[in-house]
Parts: structure tokens; C-alpha cells; sequence
């Protein structure tokens, strides 16, 4: 599991987004948004960044660094 | 079927069409005389199959894109299928050694050594291309 938290589900909740909705806007799949909201699949940088940009707030806000997780 | 990504399901097809077509070839097959012609006719077969499964799958889903993540489980994949290729090399290698160790001889002039050989790295290609596939889905199914 990467040591990655992040608070997607909860922004998408915000805007009544759906996953897939998210998928397109990012250029992803659907099962990679999952894969991500589960912490079990750490995004590339870039895909970071455009999550952060449409949900329109800092990167820090949508991910956060708990150390490695064992 | 609903939850899988295109890519899932073109992995599922590879698996279902490449156990539809070895695995009659080597159980079937397997102490009957083997001919070039068989192994040309399964390739042939394998190929048929593989683009007549891609290519319902291909019609059947909408989103068809291929993202970082599946980069990365294809590429998990292929570094498990070089693992087993050149793991079941160095062991044909081992064993051919092996047997020319302890005197056994091959009948080269009855011309069954070449036919013999063509299935043993044949079997090596079709174990690691399905542990390649096999990789990959099992990547996508733990989410990663």
C-alpha cells in the first residue's frame, strides 16, 4: 500500500461528480480512479496535478504524505 | 463484465483464446508426433482467435483508452513473462546438460530431436506469454 492519502471521494461528493466524470476529465479510466481513491495506486505526478486542477484546489488539499506504509 | 476496463477484458479474451488453443495442443497431443505443420496450425489458430475476440471486446466497450496505470501493469507483466522465459531457458539448458552428462544420446539421425526441441521452446513461449497475461490480471484485479 502506498504511504499516499488523499481526500478525492469526499471532493468529488462535493461537486456531485462521479468517477467516471473524474476519469474523463483527467484522461484516465474509471478503475484507475477507484484504484486511486482506495490508496491502492499512487498517481504520476502529472495526474496529481490535474486532479488538484479540476477540482480547482492546492495538490496538497486532494493528497497527502503519511510515510510508507508496511 | 460491467466493471472491467478495456484493457481487462482484451487481457481476459488473450487468456480464454490462448487456453482454448494450447491447451488441447499440449494435453492432446502430447505423446502423439508433433509435426511442424501442428505448431504453424496453432499459431495460425491463436492468431484467428485473438483478433476475432479483440475485435467483439473492441465493439462491445465505449472508453477504449489506455492510461499510466495500464502502462504500468503491462509492463509488470512482460517483466514476469522475460522472468519465466529466461528461467524455463536456463532449466531446458540445465536439463540438456544434464542428460549429455550422464551419456544419454540423442537419436539426431532419426530427425526427432528437431521436432522435440520445436515443441519444448514452443512450450516455453506459451507458459510465459500466459503468465505475462495471467500477471496483468491479476494486477488489475488487486487494483494495481
Amino acid at each position: 500500500m502506498p504511504g499516499l492519502r488523499n481526500t478525492i471521494r469526499e471532493l468529488r461528493a462535493d461537486r456531485n461528480m462521479t468517477q467516471q466524470e473524474l476519469a474523463d476529465a483527467i484522461g484516465v479510466t474509471r478503475q484507475t480512479v477507484i484504484a486511486i481513491e482506495l490508496d491502492k495506486y499512487s498517481p504520476s505526478l502529472e495526474t496529481a496535478f490535474r486532479i488538484a486542477r479540476v477540482f480547482g484546489v492546492p495538490l496538497e488539499r486532494v493528497f497527502q504524505y503519511e510515510g510508507r506504509k508496511r | 463484465m460491467g466493471s472491467l476496463s478495456y484493457q481487462e477484458r482484451s487481457l481476459w479474451g488473450s487468456l480464454a483464446a490462448e487456453l482454448v488453443v494450447y491447451l488441447p495442443y499440449f494435453f492432446l497431443n502430447l505423446h502423439r508426433a508433433n509435426s511442424v505443420n501442428k505448431v504453424a496450425g496453432t499459431i495460425f489458430a491463436i492468431i484467428v482467435l485473438q483478433i476475432l475476440l479483440q475485435s467483439i471486446i473492441a465493439a462491445a466497450t465505449r472508453h477504449r483508452i489506455k492510461d499510466e496505470r495500464d502502462k504500468l501493469i503491462q509492463l509488470r507483466g512482460y517483466r514476469a513473462g522475460y522472468l519465466t522465459l529466461a528461467g524455463l531457458m536456463v532449466l531446458g539448458l540445465g536439463m540438456l546438460w544434464f542428460h549429455t552428462l550422464v551419456g544419454h544420446n540423442f537419436p539426431i539421425h532419426a530427425g526427432f530431436v528437431g521436432l522435440h526441441f520445436l515443441n519444448v521452446f514452443f512450450g516455453m513461449l506459451v507458459i510465459s506469454d500466459i503468465v505475462k497475461t495471467v500477471t496483468q490480471i491479476v494486477a488489475y484485479r488487486r487494483a494495481l
